[in-house]
């Protein structure tokens, strides 16, 4: 029963830190309608800016919650950098094209940012790219247990506290963006129907840009919480984590910004107990068994409407 | 032509009385959730028939072509085409069924010639009649209600398709002639053949409307649906096309039914004209009739009126 | 009759070409080790192209289906070739079961191209993207679980059955059947699928079956490939089937043209030599084998950059949707796409 309730936690924690990645997804789906396939590589960017960060700092310093939140914040907004950029000069001049050729750029730039960072890359003593070997992640939250139950039945760490707690204000303050601010109805707006939203008097560009900017820097986020618990730092990272959160954000039904918090939980718990109860090597296989499980029954996820093409 | 077709599905009130009944709807009903886009819509098309059908924007009249299509699966109601039930099927049932259409917003493959818009549609008739696999007899045996049957023959023929067309073999090399001939053909009736291989996108607009017509007549229909053909043409224009809309209904000797705004035109071509508003029909009939309906003037024309008392 | 024997042309051509081309490379190991991955790496992108390009839909997992043709083959041929058929000369009896295996990997394949072509086809296209990929991973994994496929260290010992007469028949036959399947009333289909979907429906084509039908026959070719890729190397790896390996056939795709299939050839023969020359142009200049390794590392960015430029660029790649001799600079013939745009 204990161990259960340990998976129970343990796979809310990762389904917290999948549901900021989904929601990055989600958002850029729903103003563009496209799957932002290099999603998960910003969030690895993310992840690199956080460690060059932190070994800036002093080992104390980095600990602090000033250190702490510099290190996020820092990561956080280079990624939002790195979004606005991607968007501008990769998918905006393709917008008015055939879908397929956005997917192939998002693509293109994935695999771009993925690889380009597995080429060690050092100038005159700085290391610009960091090359494929994994890091270890400074611990910048020292890992202690914030509640034990029991002769160590049920153990929960700090982290895991944090990262929920992270994920759930991060999560409540994009509800409230999107639904009770101006700027959220404009998403909403633009989402709907681009075209119709910018003869409305929407500045179309400005929306979909800030919502490249707002994914990215909630993926940088994620990225960090993630790395804190998985201690390593590698280039492919984003690939495996952004693909796990884009099956979350199609369980839950792409474009949907709830749907995407529960997929990425359900993902979390479904991936827990397969590896506590199953075997640890079949981890990476479970997302996409899941992810074509739910589209065999409900392809519209759960939260989705199925939308036809109006003929 | 007419073996094909079923015995005595019931007289509807046609001018044509003999013809067979080609397309029936009955009482189709289309719900988008809350929204009702479409009432207990009913139609009877026979051979023959050139029917209009008209209502203000938003009317529904395209939903009822997605429903009679197979498009959009009908909340309640049957569609039934040459004496089968077709509501529940995927569009390209219903087209095999006998029903052929065109869309409001041109959707030619655009980046193929226009010879190759027709031959894609050409895959109706695309074995020869005396093949075991002909679709005659494909869509003989789904008439007769065996579906398993229509489905495992055209299954094997097509099968044997790819075999033939892997390896060249003469009888392909054969009907890939027929299918160029036959769409060759189909090109000059809508006076198109100078355009063969031109790329659709490159046409002009009303050719493009033309070259959508000939290739919905490529898949060998029974009933032609018409989905604003002369939208965007000028007076001239408009009375040209619907010359050969008539042409063609009497050389394929088809049911046509056609979307149009132009009343003027609708009253002057169609023998026969439904009339929706808010997804119900408000009047059916000859042109005559419909025009001096009151729901009809007050509902369409009455907009007019009130216009010019303004 | 008269036309299959036809139809059999390019092949009565091919074999005697071929047999001339492995008599004249047979001193030159290093030529034809290279030859061999241009082969399979011309058959991937040709059979890809079909769903790809001919198609419109966008698979990224073709490594996936290359990884099962190559295991399957391997298993296969590991197996049987313990014992041999025994009526045979030896010799014969390899060439038998080395067909044998790379059609049962092709066939385990197209099997699993069906399974996941089913449900996802049915889905639009991005989803095609995500399942593909996922597949791909799925794949990796089971790789890695199981005892009979080696797990991680991946199968050894296979058999080095694949000259470089095989290698390109594969390639002659999958090119055939590309250009045939275009030429035919089903290319026609497949390509009204990439231009309208909802026309191409209405219009009588069965969408579904279609899709599921391309995406069968370039999972069998990718079988194919991935077969004759196993009879080369000997060791197949989980590693040699990675999402690396999956784009590197996207990009090889793209660039020559979605819809071509001789820009498809032309992008897998650059795509393969460049880095082979720039390499060996490196360790020649420099004597620095360093740097020669970093060709290897800096191909997947610009793999990437690539993709970017071509659809910033050039969204149709080499040759767009046509072959070669019809967009030849020489020959006066109607380009279509030049001509002045029609009205919306």
């Amino acid at each position: 029963m204990s161990e259960f309730v340990q998976h129970i936690i343990n796979g809310l924690a990762s389904g917290t830190i999948y549901a900021l990645v989904a929601l990055g997804y989600t958002m850029v789906y729903g103003v563009l309608k496209l799957i932002n396939f290099a999603h998960g590589d910003v969030m690895m960017v993310g992840v690199y800016v956080g460690y060059a960060t932190s070994r800036q700092l002093e080992r104390d310093t980095s600990q602090s919650f000033f250190g702490v939140t510099l290190i996020f914040l820092v990561a956080m907004m280079t990624c939002a950098a790195l979004g606005f950029f991607i968007e501008r000069f990769a998918y905006r001049p393709l917008r008015e094209k055939p879908k397929l050729t956005a997917l192939i750029t998002a693509i293109g730039v994935s695999f771009f940012l993925s690889y380009s960072f597995q080429v060690e890359t050092v100038v005159g003593g700085l290391t610009l790219l960091p090359g494929a070997a994994p890091k270890a992640f400074p611990e910048i939250i020292k890992p202690t247990e914030w509640l034990v139950i029991g002769d160590r039945d049920i153990v929960i760490w700090n982290w895991q506290v944090i990262s929920i707690g992270i994920a759930a204000v991060l999560m409540t303050g994009l509800q409230y963006l999107v639904f009770k601010t101006r700027f959220g109805m404009a998403m909403r707006a633009v989402s709907f129907d681009h075209r119709t939203a910018g003869l409305m008097g929407i500045p179309v560009d400005k929306v979909i840009s800030f919502t490249f900017m707002l994914g990215s820097a909630l993926a940088a986020g994620a990225g960090i919480l993630y790395a804190i618990k998985d201690t390593l730092v590698q280039p492919l990272m984003g690939v495996t984590l952004g693909l796990k959160a884009f099956v979350a954000a199609v369980i839950g039904g792409i474009g949907h910004v709830p749907g995407a918090v529960v997929g990425a939980l359900a993902l979390g718990l479904v991936e827990e107990f397969v590896v506590g109860y199953g075997s640890s090597t079949w981890r990476d296989a479970v997302a996409f068994g899941f992810l074509i499980l739910v589209l065999l029954v409900r392809p519209e996820g759960i939260f989705g409407r199925m939308t036809a093409e109006k003929v | 032509m007419s073996s094909a077709a079923p015995t005595g599905t019931g007289a509807g009130v046609s001018n044509n009385g003999g013809a067979a009944t080609l397309l029936r709807v009955q009482d189709a009903t289309m719900q988008f959730g809350g929204l009702t886009a479409l009432t207990t819509f009913c139609l009877e098309v026979k051979a023959g028939d050139l029917q209009g059908l008209i209502g203000p924007n938003g009317a529904g009249k395209t939903t009822a072509f997605n429903v009679m299509t197979g498009v959009y699966r009908p909340t309640s109601g049957d569609i039934i085409v040459d004496g089968e039930r077709v509501n529940g099927h995927l569009p390209h049932q219903v087209n095999r069924a006998g029903l052929a259409r065109t869309f409001q917003n041109i959707r030619l493959f655009k980046d193929l010639s226009a010879l190759d818009n027709i031959k894609v549609a050409c895959l109706a008739d695309d074995r020869p009649a005396s093949s075991m696999f002909s679709r005659t007899r494909v869509n003989a045996l789904r008439k007769q209600g065996n579906f398993v049957g229509a489905r495992t023959l055209d299954a094997w023929g097509n099968y044997l398709d790819w075999w033939r067309a892997l390896l060249t073999t003469s009888g392909f090399r054969a009907d890939e002639e027929r299918i160029t001939e036959r769409a060759t053909r189909l090109l000059e009736v809508m006076g198109l053949q100078h355009r063969k291989d031109e790329l659709a996108r490159n046409l002009p607009y009303g050719e493009q409307r033309r070259l959508e017509i000939s290739r919905a007549l490529a898949t060998s229909p029974k009933v032609l649906l018409l989905d604003e053909p002369a939208a965007g043409m000028n007076t001239r224009e408009k009375s040209e096309l619907m010359i050969l809309i008539r042409k063609i209904r009497d050389d394929f000797k088809l049911g046509v039914l056609l979307i149009e705004h132009d009343m003027k035109l609708v009253m002057g071509i169609c023998e026969r004209i439904t009339v929706l508003d808010h997804g119900e029909t408000i009047a059916s009939g000859t042109p005559a009739e419909v025009k001096n309906d009151k729901k009809v003037i007050e509902a369409y024309l009455g907009v007019e009126s009130k216009e010019l008392q303004a | 009759m008269n036309g299959v024997l036809k139809g059999l042309l390019p092949f009565a051509v091919a074999i005697p070409l071929l047999w001339l081309a492995q008599f004249l490379t047979k001193d030159t190991p290093f030529l034809v080790i290279l030859s061999l991955t241009v082969g399979v790496n011309i058959t991937l992108a040709v059979s890809l192209n079909i769903v790809n390009g001919m198609t419109g839909q966008f698979s990224i997992g073709h490594a996936g289906f290359m990884a099962v043709g190559a295991y399957i083959a391997g298993v296969v041929s590991k197996m049987t070739s313990v014992y041999g058929i025994s009526f045979l000369p030896e010799g014969v009896s390899d060439q038998v079961l080395y067909v044998v295996s790379l059609l049962a990997g092709a066939s385990s394949a197209a099997l699993f191209g069906f399974l996941v072509g089913l449900p996802s086809l049915r889905l639009k296209g991005d989803y095609l993207a995500i399942v593909t990929l996922g597949f791909g991973e799925i794949i990796r994994v089971f790789v890695q679980n199981t005892e009979l496929f080696g797990k991680a260290l991946g199968l050894s010992g296979v058999p080095q059955r694949t000259s470089l007469f095989s290698c390109f028949f594969v390639v002659v036959v999958v090119v055939v059947v590309a250009r045939r399947i275009a030429a035919s009333s089903h290319g026609r289909a497949l390509l009204a699928i990439r231009e309208d979907e909802v026309a191409a429906e209405a219009m009588g084509v069965n969408t579904t079956a279609y899709k599921v039908r391309a995406f069968v026959v370039a999972s069998f070719f990718a079988g194919l490939a991935g077969g004759v890729f196993a009879h080369y190397q000997s060791i197949v790896a989980p590693s040699s089937f990675t999402y690396v390996k999956s784009m590197e056939i996207v990009v090889m795709v793209v660039a020559g043209g979605l819809g071509s299939t001789t820009g498809a050839i032309i992008a897998a023969v650059v795509l393969t030599l460049l880095p082979e020359a720039l390499r060996s142009l490196f360790l020649n200049i420099t004597g620095d084998g360093s740097i020669a390794q970093r060709v290897e590392q800096i191909r997947m960015p610009i793999y990437g950059l690539l993709l970017v430029i071509i659809m910033l660029v050039r969204p149709q790649g080499l040759f767009g949707t046509q072959e070669i001799w019809q967009v030849w600079p020489f020959r006066k013939r109607a380009k279509p796409a030049s001509t002045t745009p029609g009205a919306p």
